[in-house]
């Protein structure tokens, strides 16, 4: 393997090179917005050396489009060339399946009496055919690989799929999930089956009293990390790559599990947001619109004194539409997670999303509680100690 | 990065290439002449220019250039990999299938011999252990030569005889073998 030490760039730009689908925290679905995070961005300078290994990504994504080219000219790779028919001849072979399959499917369903065990396990073959039909062209995979992918298309979300779980996006968010506790505290368990991501505004400056924030710029949070109030005081952009292709709605949740319960003296859960029946689809546009029309955001507000808050965004699936009451702002703490998915019918095995970050009072907060919340800013800390000598002082000593 | 004392083959690798950057010696001085003093100079002057891989290859700078020149496309080596595989999947599947085919009409076979004569059926399911030796062969082999125990003892059961004539669409050119004779074989 090649080594993490500070070295030559050549050596180090082909560890990035080799792997065309290292893009472990960015997405192929681009998050555009102004900045756009590179995956890769290790910028070096190019060797001296005549003829230099390339070692920064080149910029191909749904903003700068490019048609793919065969990697290798005609005749320069024998064993290229024939690997290329035969993964033509495959997928052809496949195809030929998949036509005589998708007749079988239509006449099993005008059969009087369909066998419905049959027939799922049919459309079943049906899908996984349809990927292998085409999950082998170089070009199919160049462009998942270099954020073109088609969502209607079977294979390009398989891909892409695959991508999320096993090059160590998904692994990261549930590393953050279950070392922050936010599994067994605020759910008590969660397989996600979509991709989540949340967008926050850039800081500019950490300079002075309040960070001042990009109003445009809005950047990758990856999760677990920590963020300014001043960043939060909008709600974030959502953006979601979801795999199937039919149309589920799913409720979004932003919920604190760390906002201090004075009289019980522990903690307790306080809800920010709440938008119920959201329509989520592999081809439904990308960040998520018309989230803050139900329960309205209410920035995360880490008192002073706490330690930090963890703030989670989960998107739970429905079964169907629900009407759920809106939760005023003076209502949204002692939330429970657990009843409301219970009583709405929200099944946390079916998938989902999940994101979290953290964050810790600043000098932004006390702006939250005056135009927002429109409250006293509370201030924790430890309860005086009582003085065990207050009697004895300032009297004499030595008599 | 620990000194390594141990000789390898040949020269030492601190040596190897470096005998112009010891700058512990003058030209023209080979320095090969006298170990001991190379031995002594490697240890109190250590080379310390760190561009070859290390010697456990946690550090290997050198791989790189190796393999772009091996594998120019990872595009291509990667389609390549899939198509080698996915040939590998297909004669795998047809040996499968072969296989199967085979079983099936063996298995249909015995069906059709256990409704036509079960006690053919019942021979035609023993197992024959091809080691065994029957009593008559046991008797026969005390009386035989070295070169007839290891005839004896080389012949597997359960085989087909191996003196079995395919049959041909024309006579064989050297005409019948009539002074041949099998080897007796004591049957059980």
């Amino acid at each position: 393997m090649l080594a993490l030490r500070r070295v030559q760039p050549w050596a180090v730009g082909f560890a990035q090179r080799s792997a065309t689908k290292q893009v472990a925290l960015a997405s192929t679905a681009v998050d555009t917005d102004g900045s756009h995070s590179q995956s890769s961005g290790e910028p070096v300078a190019p060797q001296k050396h005549p003829r230099a290994i390339r070692t920064r990504r080149p910029r191909i994504s749904l903003q700068h489009p490019r048609e793919w080219n065969r990697p290798l000219a005609f005749g320069v790779l024998p064993a290229f060339d024939e690997a290329l028919k035969v993964i033509k001849e495959d997928s052809m072979a496949l195809k030929d399946e998949v036509t005589a399959l998708e007749g079988a499917i239509a006449r099993e369903k005008e059969t009087p009496q369909p066998d419905q065990h049959a027939l799922r396990m049919m459309e079943d073959k049906l899908r996984i055919l349809e990927v292998q039909s085409e999950i082998n062209f170089p070009q199919v995979r160049w462009k998942c690989a270099n954020g073109m992918a088609d969502m209607s298309k079977a294979v390009d979300r398989h891909l892409l799929e695959q991508r999320w779980r096993k090059e160590g996006a998904l692994d990261l968010l549930m590393e953050r999930i279950h070392q922050m506790k936010v599994v067994p505290d605020v759910l008590p368990d969660i397989h996600p089956s979509l991709d989540l991501r949340v967008n926050f505004p850039k800081v500019k400056s950490n300079a002075g009293l309040q960070a001042t924030v990009s109003k445009a710029v809005y950047e990758h949070v990856e999760p677990g990390v920590f963020l300014l109030p001043e960043q939060t005081v909008e709600p974030p952009k959502i953006y979601t790559t979801v795999f199937h292709p039919e149309e589920r709605l799913y409720t979004l949740l932003m919920i604190d599990p760390d906002f201090p319960d004075e009289t019980n003296k522990t903690f307790q859960t306080y809800l920010h947001w709440l938008q119920p029946n959201i329509p989520l689809s592999s081809v439904s546009p990308s960040p998520v619109p018309n989230l803050n029309t139900h329960t309205a955001y209410i920035p995360p507000h880490p008192q002073r004194g706490t330690n930090y808050h963890r703030y989670t965004v989960l998107l739970l699936p429905q079964h169907s539409r629900l009407s759920i009451h809106m939760v005023a702002k003076d209502k949204r703490t002692g939330f429970d997670v657990r009843a409301f998915m219970e009583k709405h019918g929200l099944d946390k095995n079916v998938g989902g999303g999940v994101h979290m970050w953290r964050e810790v009072w600043s000098e932004g907060v006390p702006a939250v509680y005056k135009e927002i919340l429109k409250t006293a800013e509370p201030k924790f800390g430890r309860m005086p100690k009582a003085d065990r000598y207050g009697d004895f002082r300032g009297k004499k000593r030595y008599v | 990065m620990s000194v390594s004392v141990l000789k390898s083959n040949g020269l030492p690798s601190q040596l190897r290439g470096l005998r112009a950057r010891l700058y512990s010696t003058r030209k023209g001085e080979v320095s090969s002449s006298d170990p001991q003093k190379d031995i002594l100079r490697r240890h109190l002057y250590p080379p310390n220019i760190r561009n070859k891989a290390s010697p456990t290859g946690t550090w290997r700078p050198d791989v790189a250039r190796a393999l772009q020149r091996a594998i120019p496309s990872v595009q291509a080596h990667e389609t390549i990999e899939r198509a080698w595989l996915l040939h590998q999947r297909h004669l795998r599947k047809k040996r499968d299938a072969e296989l199967q085919r085979k079983f099936n009409c063996m298995r249909q076979a015995m069906q059709e011999l256990e409704e036509i004569d079960s006690r053919l059926f019942r021979e035609a399911n023993k197992q024959e252990d091809p080691r065994a030796r029957s009593l008559a062969e046991v008797e026969a082999m005390k009386s035989m030569s070295e070169p007839e125990k290891r005839a004896v003892e080389s012949r597997v059961g359960g085989l087909f005889p191996r003196e079995l004539r395919i049959p041909t669409d024309t006579p064989p050119k050297n005409g019948w073998p009539n002074e041949w004779r099998a080897f007796q074989r004591p049957l059980a």
